[in-house]
């Protein structure tokens, strides 16, 4: 009996929907016909919204028996489908989490559901297109914007407090932004703002905002950022896309280019950086494709070292990582991705013109990161980190701010007009916020100090109710009077828009202990009840 | 009256008409025994006798004895074989229970009371009729019945709390989690009973439960779902759960007193159990009180097998076994007591022609093989066995030279020469500091830890090079005092801060216990509690700390004062107490930590030396005899019990001598089987028929890679030819990519699990394709060039020379025949000049980038 089979394996990790969607008839005779090949039984909880696809798919699946009747596969319960991605259930959730680490180790890193990765491609490469599959950008501005200057403005505060910016209306009826972000303000209906985020570690770092948690605390190894948890939960969607790439740019205060990091799950989940080490490996190296190709052949003819002489499924993953490899080396997806060169001048114009150079020791102003973050997930990552100029004014707040903050709404509005004009509204969340909000007085230097206490968050895409304001301060923006948000509930809500259930999926940490990936929050009801 | 239990049997009788239905029994009797059913012959397998298990034996023999209204029991009929195998037939015998109609009996063998008296119930396996079959074969048990109809006050702790954990509704992802769900909160798994009573009765004023029409209780309601629940349907309206629940709810909410009893331990039935494979097994659970009572706890516990891909168990404790020859243990929990249940399913095959056994780890591997009837493959081969054993102990490929000297070597014990040869040399103590240095959490987090990180790399390596008694370097670390200058393992403190990652790291890293869960709650696997937590905290209790001599670094010592620690949970101030054990009164002035090694170190601790032999197995063997090696808990037995022992014992006799360990470990005729399986052990995991192969580390690969193309290894400030294995700490990771990406641990835990083995696309990309790989085979002074610019030797040598470098041994006729092809090979003809053929230099780097990616090269196998 191949282990793949087992009913046990089936119950405990299910893969969903990997064939929903539309698709014809004769894709899916021709997926029959490969499940009958390969004898894969992989159809827990799979069906479209209509119920269609595994009524058409079992038609053709007895077909297909029919004239192979040596064969039978089994086709294991219809469920309704979450859409995408891996769901852990536990033994009957006993613990939330009935997978020994072992086994999740195998069904994390090498497949989904009972499929193991090698059939999962083969699965997919025959049925041609896939269900879009749902991701996250993830935009960090270092050091900590002022709410009350951009999203939260405070004209009933006394002077000291109040700034030097005025309110302009939006396109939602009784909600004001600052004047300086015009273009966000007439996509307000598109966006949501959260003006009560609390619970801020009041560390300058990305951290908190690329994991949801704090640095204090964590377990063995530390905890990993979403990303990395989406890269081992699903995996790579495109065999040439990395599934987690971070575009935060090198910065001098270190802590604030963070593009993720994969904590306890391990490095073979951390953000591929095409700013990084990783980068110089995508692009051949001393050789042509031509001499890839031989060389490739080579290997093959070398490489015959039994594979059944290892039973832990390694081998068998290396050689499907190798292939991968090649696909990238041989496809340039991913570079094309990563070439916004290749955009409409129309698209690129969109996006404006940033500044490369760094802001003090924070980030530069790169307007391509957001127009590559959209063309990334288009090709298949499943999260994009980047990060955008320094916000930490100690002095001058409004000088920069009056600099900065039109290139911010350019970049950010060309980004979500473009994810609406390509339809990716429903399947892309976009989270925009810094690691703290600032101090409601103006200080001496005519800057605002750290404020941990409150500070904001932008929201849009990923199929969430938009065209509201969530939460609110007090008169003078220091204290947060209305749905205090904390930054787990976004991450919760981030999490259901991929279709992964946080009451349920649990990813072991170095102790064996199962972790869940939120604390106990939940998505708000706000954006998706 | 006559009721037989198999599923199947049910079918019918629904649609038989009565008459035909003994009939039709009969025929499906025999179709349902597997024997039978397989053609075997029924004598080989004929049935002896049946054995009625019903709770605890009395001195008379079995006695099935219920007591009021709640009691039940789940008996279990063991068929005993003319062969001397056992099986479990309780599923499909016929019960016949005694007259006037005392008790139920359910399909899978539960009995539950229905009127007071005393008779017998018989089970029995009837003849098959006609010709030569098997003899009809039964068993009695006396049966006593009291209090059917009593309804005795139910008792929270010991009925009702253990609904709720049954039922997942105190499970870490529902009310069980810090804060509860949706503001109603239960204590984690019912570890905390009073708690719990306390958020049900007196919380959210009352309105949970109704004692007026306790059905409609909220708790109830929710339970089944008839209002909204988040977590969906829990319970049935006519289990006998809700019926309890109900009945609790009815009687007015009581507690129980404190002078009820408490459990005190959990037994199940049967303990082990030789299984043919696919085949069944009902377990009974009984539950031990603190005033000597027992009660059956079956159905009231929750069950969970160590390796999933074996055997499933539901919640009946029903435990159904795959087609996976090997062992398999099923843990059995029961208000925060557990036990398990063994089974060994053995394969079957003949195991006649087994290799010599060299010492004892071969005797008891070969016999656990035997039992389970998987014939091992053949001892590898010599080139096989100088790679393996050349990478596990010096962490670096052979030589060409020592492949060559060990192939014309003929003499009888040339294995255990190279062993002792490697051992001997500082390249093992490198590459096992490279190990402990990680494990010992040797980190740099600032530049100015790097004084002690190089000072604790050193004495680690001394450590290991003298082959100092693992017990006494233990010691050395643990009980660490002075400054980081003088005193190098005094570094381990400055990395692991507190005194609950003291206890932590040194639960699991030198006794392979995970304690972490008891921090907060009552270990979910386990029989520790946050008594044993904080007890065992205590020991760090007394470290203090001064700034040290250099910057960066601190000075530990003894703070002279009555070691104890406070339960974070019932505020109790407890002494240091090893596990298990009873706390120690230590004057103020002795330093707790010598005492907590004095405890780890005596001969008769059942953790230190098992935790190393395993540690050290996995290292070897690459899978732990308990698996994941620092995980070592009753609930996730051994896959060879005696030869853990066995190895622990050696261990300790030896006075805890490293070297000597690794000399029986390598020497074994195991260590030195094939990888290769043969037609039974493909599948085997856990018995070590075959060598398991496992991905080179990092460091090893890095240098191995090195070594191949002829380039030297070159560090930050360190001499040029420093070998990756040879890194004092962590902080070159993020400097060389090749060792980040390939896993090489950050020392920031004490789990060796933090080392990464898993696969990745950035690896495969790397390796395939990364520049600086590029650049170092085709550097003008590397092996590629060199080889080409060669014209003494012919391409033929050349390859050898290749193969006997990354592989230890000789090409094939065909991989020669491929290199040799490459070599030669024609390059595609441009338009109008003559055919031309492959530069020797690319042909050559071509090669060795193709034996570089091979999985040969990447594993040791």
């Amino acid at each position: 009996m191949n282990p793949d089979h087992s009913p046990h394996r089936m119950r405990e990790a299910r893969g969903e929907g990997l064939f929903c969607g539309k698709r014809t008839l004769h894709s899916f005779a021709q997926l029959a016909s490969e499940i009958l090949r390969t004898e894969l039984v992989f159809f827990q909880g799979l069906t479209s919204k209509s119920g269609r696809t595994i009524l058409n798919l079992n038609q053709h699946l007895q077909k297909a028996r029919a004239s192979q009747p040596e064969i039978s596969p089994k086709l294991i319960g219809v469920g309704p489908l979450s859409p995408l991605m891996l769901t852990i259930h536990g033994n009957s959730s006993r613990f939330c989490d009935g997978l020994s680490r072992r086994n999740f180790l195998r069904i994390g890193a090498l497949g989904l559901g009972g499929l193991t990765l090698p059939q999962l491609l083969r699965a997919e490469s025959i049925s041609g297109q896939r269900q879009r599959h749902k991701s996250v950008i993830m935009i960090f501005l270092p050091g900590g914007p002022s709410h009350q200057d951009m999203v939260d403005l405070k004209m009933d505060a006394p002077s000291e407090i109040r700034g030097e910016f005025k309110p302009i209306s939006t396109s939602v009826p009784g909600v004001q932004i600052c004047e300086h972000l015009p273009k966000i303000a007439r996509l307000m209906d598109k966006m949501t703002v959260i003006r009560s985020m609390v619970g801020a570690e009041d560390n300058h770092y990305a951290f908190q905002c690329l994991s949801g948690r704090h640095q204090k605390n964590a377990p063995q190894g530390g905890w990993p950022c979403l990303g990395s948890v989406l890269s081992k939960l699903g995996g790579s969607v495109d065999r040439s896309v990395p599934p987690f790439v971070g575009l935060s740019p090198a910065m001098g205060h270190v802590p604030w280019s963070d593009a993720g990091t994969p904590g306890f799950l391990g490095v073979g989940h951390a953000p591929f950086k095409p700013n990084g080490a990783g980068m110089g490996d995508l692009t051949l190296n001393g050789s042509s494709l031509d001499r890839l190709s031989d060389r490739k052949q080579l290997l093959a003819s070398f490489d015959r070292f039994r594979r059944d002489v290892d039973g832990s499924g390694l081998m068998e993953g290396l050689d499907v990582f190798n292939e991968q490899a090649f696909g990238m080396l041989t496809s340039s997806k991913l570079l094309e991705a990563l070439d916004i060169g290749r955009e409409d001048p129309r698209v690129r114009e969109m996006y404006g013109k940033g500044d490369p150079k760094n802001r003090d020791d924070g980030g530069p102003k790169l307007m391509e990161q957001f127009l590559m973050a959209r063309r990334l997930v288009e090709a298949g990552t499943r999260c994009v980190t980047l990060a955008f100029s320094r916000w930490d004014h100690h002095g001058d707040n409004f000088g920069a701010l009056r600099q900065d903050l039109p290139l911010f709404d350019q970049g950010l509005s060309a980004l979500v007009t473009d994810l609406h004009e390509r339809g990716l509204d429903k399947d892309v969340s976009v989270v925009v916020w810094g690691e703290f909000g600032r101090t409601p007085k103006i200080n001496k230097d005519g800057g605002r100090d750290h404020w941990p206490r409150v500070s904001c968050a932008l929201l849009a895409g990923g199929g969430m109710r938009h065209g509201q304001v969530i939460g609110a301060t007090d008169r003078l923006g220091g204290e947060a009077v209305e749905r205090p948000v904390q930054f787990g509930e976004v991450f919760a809500t981030l999490y259901h828009n991929l279709g992964i259930d946080v009451s349920k999926v649990t990813l072991p940490d170095l102790s064996g202990r199962p972790q869940f990936l939120v604390d106990g929050w939940q998505p708000m009801k706000e954006l998706v009840g | 009256m006559a009721y037989h239990s198999s599923n199947s049997f049910r079918l019918i009788r629904a649609i038989a008409p009565t008459g035909l239905r003994r009939v039709v029994f009969a025929v499906l009797l025999v179709l349902s025994t597997p024997h039978l059913a397989r053609g075997e012959s029924p004598s080989a397998e004929s049935l002896k006798s049946l054995e009625i298990y019903a709770g605890v034996p009395s001195s008379t023999g079995s006695m099935l004895q219920l007591r009021g209204a709640d009691s039940q029991r789940q008996l279990i009929v063991t068929g005993h074989y003319a062969s001397g195998k056992a099986k479990d037939l309780t599923r499909t015998v016929v019960f016949t229970t005694p007259e006037g109609g005392l008790l139920k009996i359910g399909p899978n063998g539960l009995v539950t009371p229905l009127k007071d008296g005393v008779g017998t119930l018989t089970a029995s396996v009837p003849s098959s009729g006609a010709g030569p079959g098997p003899e009809a074969v039964s068993a009695t048990i006396p049966v006593q019945v009291v209090g059917a109809d009593k309804a005795l006050p139910v008792n929270f702790p010991n009925q009702i709390a253990p609904i709720f954990t049954k039922a997942g509704c105190n499970s870490g992802g529902c009310h069980g989690k810090s804060g509860g769900q949706n503001g109603f909160r239960l204590s984690l798994l019912g570890f905390e009973p009073a708690e719990d009573y306390e958020h049900l009765v007196s919380e959210s004023r009352g309105r949970r439960l109704f004692p007026a029409a306790p059905d409609h209780s909220l708790l109830l309601e929710k339970a089944i779902s008839s209002v909204p629940h988040g977590g969906g349907k829990r319970l049935e309206a006519d289990s006998a759960d809700y019926r309890m629940l109900r009945r609790w709810i009815a009687q007015g909410m009581p507690y129980g007193n404190s002078t009820d009893p408490v459990v005190t331990r959990i037994e199940v039935f049967p303990k082990e159990r030789v299984a043919a494979l696919g085949a069944e097994q009902q377990l009974a659970v009984i539950a031990h009180y603190s005033d000597g009572s027992s009660e059956d706890a079956t159905q009231s516990s929750l069950y969970e097998p160590n390796d999933k891909e074996m055997a499933k168990v539901d919640a009946s404790g029903l435990v159904k076994l795959y087609q996976q020859p090997g062992d398999v243990g099923i843990m059995v929990r029961y208000q925060g007591k557990v036990a398990v249940f063994r089974a060994t399913i053995p394969l079957g095959a003949e195991v006649n022609d087994l290799p010599p056994a060299r010492n004892f780890i071969d005797s008891l591997v070969f016999k656990k093989l035997k039992q389970l009837g998987m014939p091992p493959s053949s001892v590898c081969d010599d080139p096989t066995f100088l790679r393996r054993v050349t990478i596990d102990i010096a962490g670096r490929l052979p030589t060409i030279e020592e492949s060559t000297l060990f192939a014309s070597d003929t003499s009888a014990e040339k294995r255990d020469r190279v062993i002792q040869r490697l051992l001997d040399s500082s390249e093992y103590a490198e590459y096992f500091a490279n190990k402990w240095a990680a494990l010992l959490r040797n980190k740099r987090n600032e530049a100015t830890h790097k004084h002690g990180t190089y000072l604790f790399h050193d004495w680690i390596r001394e450590s290991l090079l003298a082959n100092k008694p693992y017990d006494v370097f233990v010691r050395e670390v643990l009980a660490a005092s002075g400054d980081i200058g003088r005193n190098p393992p005094v570094a381990w403190y400055r990395q692991v801060k507190n005194s609950t990652s003291q206890l932590e790291d040194t639960a699991q890293l030198f006794l392979g216990v995970r304690l972490q869960c008891a921090q907060c709650h009552h270990h979910p696997y386990e029989r520790w509690s946050q008594q044993d937590y904080y007890s065992f905290s205590a020991f760090f209790s007394q470290v203090g700390r001064k700034p040290g001599s250099q910057p960066g670094e601190e000075m530990v010592f003894h703070k002279r004062g009555v070691a104890k620690a406070t339960n974070k949970k019932n505020k109790e101030e407890l002494r240091p107490a090893g596990l298990g054990n009873a706390p120690l009164e230590l004057p103020p002035e002795q330093d707790p930590r010598n005492s907590l090694v004095d405890w780890m170190a005596a001969s008769d601790n059942p953790f230190f030396a098992k935790s190393l032999v395993n540690r050290y197995w996995k290292h070897f063997f690459n899978r732990g005899l308990v698996d994941p090696e620092d995980d070592i808990r009753e609930t996730n037995p051994p896959s060879n019990p005696e030869l853990l022992d066995a190895l622990a014992s050696h261990f300790v006799a030896s006075k805890y001598d490293l070297k000597e360990l690794i000399r029986k470990l390598c020497g074994s005729t195991v260590y030195q089987l094939s990888s290769e399986p043969n037609e039974f052990n493909t599948n085997d995991k856990q018995n070590f028929s075959r060598y398991y192969p496992k991905r080179i580390n990092a460091e090893v690969l890095y240098d191995a890679i090195h070594l191949i193309t002829g380039a030297e290894t070159k560090f930050d400030g360190l001499p040029e030819g420093t070998r990756a294995v040879q890194l004092p700490d962590n902080s070159f990771n993020a400097s060389v990519y090749f060792l980040n990406v390939f896993g090489r641990p950050d020392s920031s835990s004490s789990c060796e699990c933090e080392r990464s083995q898993d696969a990745s696309l950035a690896q495969s990309l790397h390796l395939l394709n990364a520049k600086d790989l590029q650049e170092k085979i085709a550097a003008d002074k590397g092996r590629a060039a060199s080889l080409a610019g060669d014209f003494k030797r012919d391409d033929e040598t050349k390859i050898r020379e290749l193969y006997l470098a990354a592989f230890s041994r000789q090409p094939d006729p065909l991989e020669m025949k491929v290199a040799i092809g490459h070599l030669e090979k024609k390059l595609p003809s441009k338009e109008g000049k003559p055919e031309e053929t492959i530069p020797k230099r690319r042909a050559y780097e071509d090669v060795i980038w193709a034996l570089l990616n091979t999985k040969e090269f990447l594993f040791n196998h």
